[in-house]
């Protein structure tokens, strides 16, 4: 069965030999207090150890049901189900308890595991799904289990550096009933984010926002710098012109040139430039957590050390479960992104 | 910008003119960062709390992003440090105490070119006036633009004199047009009510309410704003939360230390003013008071402060009935062995102070008439940790439950430190074919894992305070009631000798003195 790092502080695994006793043992349930189901769907092998992981931390602070599904192919069938508890009775710094069940469900039909899943769900509880498969739509699973989620998440360049997974969101954006989306990849930028504000935060730097000429982003995979591309465009009210261009609302073309450089899922550089002034935020070439932020020209600004926060997986989960289920800006900006990528 | 509050003058909104636009980039990018740049000024900056917590809290607001873009940081203190010498010895702080690990490079770089130091007197306006220079030029150099947060750190004596130069050197708030002015002031807030209240007329004489952050370091902590939450953002319990439902309430606030190198500050103090005064009486005050309209943190002060206001007064020939103290002995905490306090160093060996003290409290409204509070604390007792816990009343009619069974109250506990979470106990039928109940506790415990300690109190309150958020801090209404209603508690015990101390064991669970308080009331203590 799989085996992650957030063993350490389990029960000893129960082993059920028939899903009829899995259900009996989650009935004996020890936890005290549960906020959520968490279904996390894994089917890439090389990224199971990381995703288990971190399934484990979100476990240490939010007591919750996970319900683990392992399609990989070297995944056996049956299921183990683990409980996590303090590790040590007095400590009381670790309090959370949380129980964890794994499935193998390679070979399995789809059918059979929407059914398992939607029996081991409890009832009352928000359901997220934290879906780290390749691809999204036309993926039967998928579909089966999103039916059963009032939370989507997924990560647009957990994996890949191209553009392809942010491509299907916004497909399955205009697809969606009632599910919520949250994108690590989109939730990853909003240090950059508020970076770029806080340049046009001083009320008399505001109007430099609508003299912007150019944008460039350098990131580790394209999705970060679509989404900050599109976030932008649609915060200020731009069109997108080509792949590579906006047009602002005065019909200023404005390029747009992202390069793919540096660590997957990691931006490495902002630039943008109004008509007066430049302002630029890097990462430091000596500590990658933190920014260098400034500006030259007519409002020159000394470069200022940020901090980058909070963009590990398991805060951007933790966010994804604690924000609601819907983002109105993200939706606009995957909107953009869709006419960026069209 | 200013925080001067005035008189309540109804006038009619006017149009905005030339406002401009909002940032559009702002949109669903909620920022914790303090917006409004200032200066935060230490006095007592050489001194043990400025070293262990308040600029270690400076550095982590500033790692993680909370800090205002232009900030400074200025000690201020009668030892002699160069600038240079100054920020050494604070990165040694950092080093040794800041809850992220030693300072690192870059980072530190640029926030040590934030602070500075002044040496002087407390009572020399020359040096204030040098210190009104040096922020006039951080204005100008750091861009903190004329906002101002001062910080008393140091021993009470020197509040009045500090805040008496503040004003004559022209640091005060009406001197200072061009941004706000705010003072945070450490506790105790006077020693009793006199001294309370003749600091407050020297407070009055510079700030305005507004302006004063009175920090009681506990109501920083994550647990105690949970109250609020548990109370106002369910629905199950506060149909319940009343003298209908309510049987008594205890409030705990254990410690296993003993009085370690406070023992001067410590003799002349004691439990009662150390610890119920402020921490306990104000955690009592989250529990009782009525929903606020509003979330507004003057709402949310309105109701505690009706709260104290509603407390029915101690009577001078009851003391000894509604009080217990107590004095711990020589015994041992974790099976090592301690000293009794009368050995700790600066204790007087012939020592009347309480390190134990419990009293019997009710409030005089409709909600809680009649319904007793109990509360307590004490040093060197068996485990450390605070609690608030509600007693509910026994059921009206026994209906289940075998012979010998025992229904048990129900009991809601709200553990603050070190475990932090909520407990319920309830009544439940034991399995098997008869009808046999007892009692079972379901828990929910805050996690705090997730490889991030919850943000210690000071960082929470030092930038509430710098935001102008006081929440979290005591309104002097609130000060001035809760040491009237514990006076006559001080003026007794001082007046009478207690014969019997040292009367409990370093270990234990205090005196027997506060067993008898509540089982006069046919009640005990929940064990520490």
């Amino acid at each position: 069965m799989p085996q992650s790092p957030g063993d350490v502080a389990m029960t000893a695994p129960i082993v059920a030999t028939d899903f009829d006793s899995l259900r009996a043992a989650l009935a004996r349930s020890s936890i005290s207090a549960t906020t959520m189901n968490f279904i996390v769907w894994i089917d890439d092998v090389g990224f199971r150890d990381w995703v288990l992981e971190r399934t484990a931390k979100i476990l240490d602070k939010h007591p919750a049901r996970a319900i683990v599904l392992d399609a990989c192919a070297d995944g056996k069938p049956g299921a183990t189900l683990v409980r996590s508890e303090p590790d040590d009775a007095d400590a009381a710094h670790i309090t959370v308890q949380g129980e964890r069940v794994e499935i193998g469900v390679a070979g399995m039909s789809t059918e059979q595991i929407r059914e398992l899943t939607a029996s081991l769900t409890m009832n009352e509880l928000p359901t997220l799904l934290w879906w780290t498969g390749k691809g999204i739509t036309g993926q039967p699973n998928f579909d089966a289990l999103v039916h059963l989620a009032d939370s989507l998440v997924v990560d647009s360049s957990g994996t890949r550096n191209d553009n392809a997974t942010v491509v299907e969101l916004v497909r399955f954006l205009d697809s969606r009933r009632s599910v919520g989306i949250r994108d690590l990849a989109w939730m990853r930028l909003r240090p950059w984010q508020d970076m770029i504000a806080r340049f046009f935060d001083d009320p008399t730097l505001r109007e430099e926002l609508y003299s912007v000429r150019s944008l460039q982003i350098i990131s580790g995979s394209d999705a970060e710098a679509l989404y900050l591309g599109g976030w932008l465009a649609s915060r200020l009210g731009w069109t997108a012109s080509g792949h590579d261009e906006f047009s602002d609302q005065s019909g200023v073309r404005i390029p747009f040139r992202s390069e793919r450089a540096g660590r997957i899922r990691r931006v490495r550089s902002v630039e943008l430039t109004t008509t007066t002034t430049t302002y630029n935020a890097t990462v430091s070439d000596d500590d990658e957590t933190l920014v260098v932020v400034k500006a030259s020209g007519k409002n020159a600004m000394n470069g200022r050390f940020v901090p980058l926060q909070a963009v590990d997986s398991p805060s951007l989960l933790e966010r994804a479960i604690l924000e609601g289920s819907t983002d109105e800006v993200f939706e606009t900006a995957l909107r953009m992104v869709g006419a960026l990528t069209a | 910008m200013s925080d001067s509050s005035s008189a309540a003058t109804l006038t009619r909104p006017t149009a905005p003119v030339n406002r401009p636009r909002p940032n559009p980039l702002r949109a669903g990018i909620d920022s914790n960062r303090l917006q409004d740049p200032c200066n935060i000024i230490f006095f007592g900056a050489s001194g043990d709390l400025m070293k262990r917590m308040l600029l270690p809290a400076m550095y982590n607001l500033r790692l993680e992003d909370m800090l205002p873009s232009d900030f400074g940081i200025v000690g201020f203190s009668r030892s002699s440090y160069t600038d240079e010498q100054f920020r050494a010895e604070m990165k040694k702080s950092i080093d040794e105490f800041s809850r992220s690990g030693p300072a690192k490079e870059p980072m530190w770089g640029d926030f040590e070119k934030r602070i500075s130091y002044i040496s002087g007197d407390f009572d020399d306006v020359a040096c204030f006036r040098s210190l009104r220079e040096h922020l006039e030029n951080n204005d100008k150099v750091l861009g903190t633009k004329s906002n101002r947060l001062f910080y008393l750190s140091t021993p009470p004596s020197l509040f009045s004199p500090i805040i008496n130069m503040i004003e004559q050197s022209g640091l005060g708030p009406r001197d200072n047009r061009d941004g706000w002015t705010r003072i945070i002031i450490e506790k105790p807030f006077g020693t009793d009510l006199d001294s309370a209240r003749a600091l407050q007329s020297e407070v009055e004489k510079v700030f305005n309410e507004r302006q004063v952050y009175r920090i009681d370091h506990y109501l920083g902590k994550e647990p105690v704003q949970d109250i609020m939450a548990l109370r106002f953002a369910n629905v199950i319990f506060e149909p319940l939360w009343n003298r209908r439902y309510v049987d008594s309430i205890q409030i705990t606030a254990a410690e296993t230390v003993g009085v370690e190198l406070r023992g001067g500050y410590y003799d002349s103090a004691g439990a009662m003013r150390d610890m119920i005064q402020n921490h306990v009486l104000n955690l009592m005050t989250l529990v009782a008071m009525e929903p606020p309209a509003l979330s507004d943190f003057e709402a949310i002060r309105d109701e505690k402060f009706k709260v104290l206001t509603a407390l029915r007064p101690i009577d001078r020939n009851r003391v000894f009935l509604d009080t217990a103290r107590g004095q711990y002995d020589a015994g041992s905490i974790a099976g090592k062995p301690v000293a009794g306090y009368r050995e700790e160093p600066d204790v007087a060996p012939d020592s009347n102070t309480d390190t134990y003290a419990a009293i019997k409290l009710y409030i005089d409204n409709w909600r809680w008439a009649d319904v007793p509070f109990y509360l307590r604390s004490g040093k060197r007792l068996a485990r450390k940790g605070s609690e608030i816990a509600v007693r509910f009343k026994s059921i009206p009619h026994r209906l289940f439950g075998e012979l010998g069974d025992t229904i048990d109250n129900n009991v809601l506990v709200m553990k603050i430190q070190p475990e932090e979470g909520i407990s319920l106990r309830f009544s439940a039928k034991v399995p098997g074919p008869k009808m046999h109940i007892r009692s079972v506790s379901m828990d929910f415990n805050y996690g705090t894992g997730f490889g991030v300690a919850s943000p210690p109190a000071y960082e929470r309150l030092i930038g509430d305070a710098m935001r102008g958020d006081a929440t979290l801090f005591t309104r002097w209404d609130a000060v001035e009631a809760a040491w009237g209603a514990v006076m006559p508690v001080l003026e007794r015990w001082q007046d009478v000798i207690d014969e019997t101390f040292p009367n409990y064991a370093a270990g234990g669970q205090g005196p027997a003195s506060a067993e008898r308080l509540l089982a006069a009331d046919g009640r005990e203590w929940r064990k520490i």
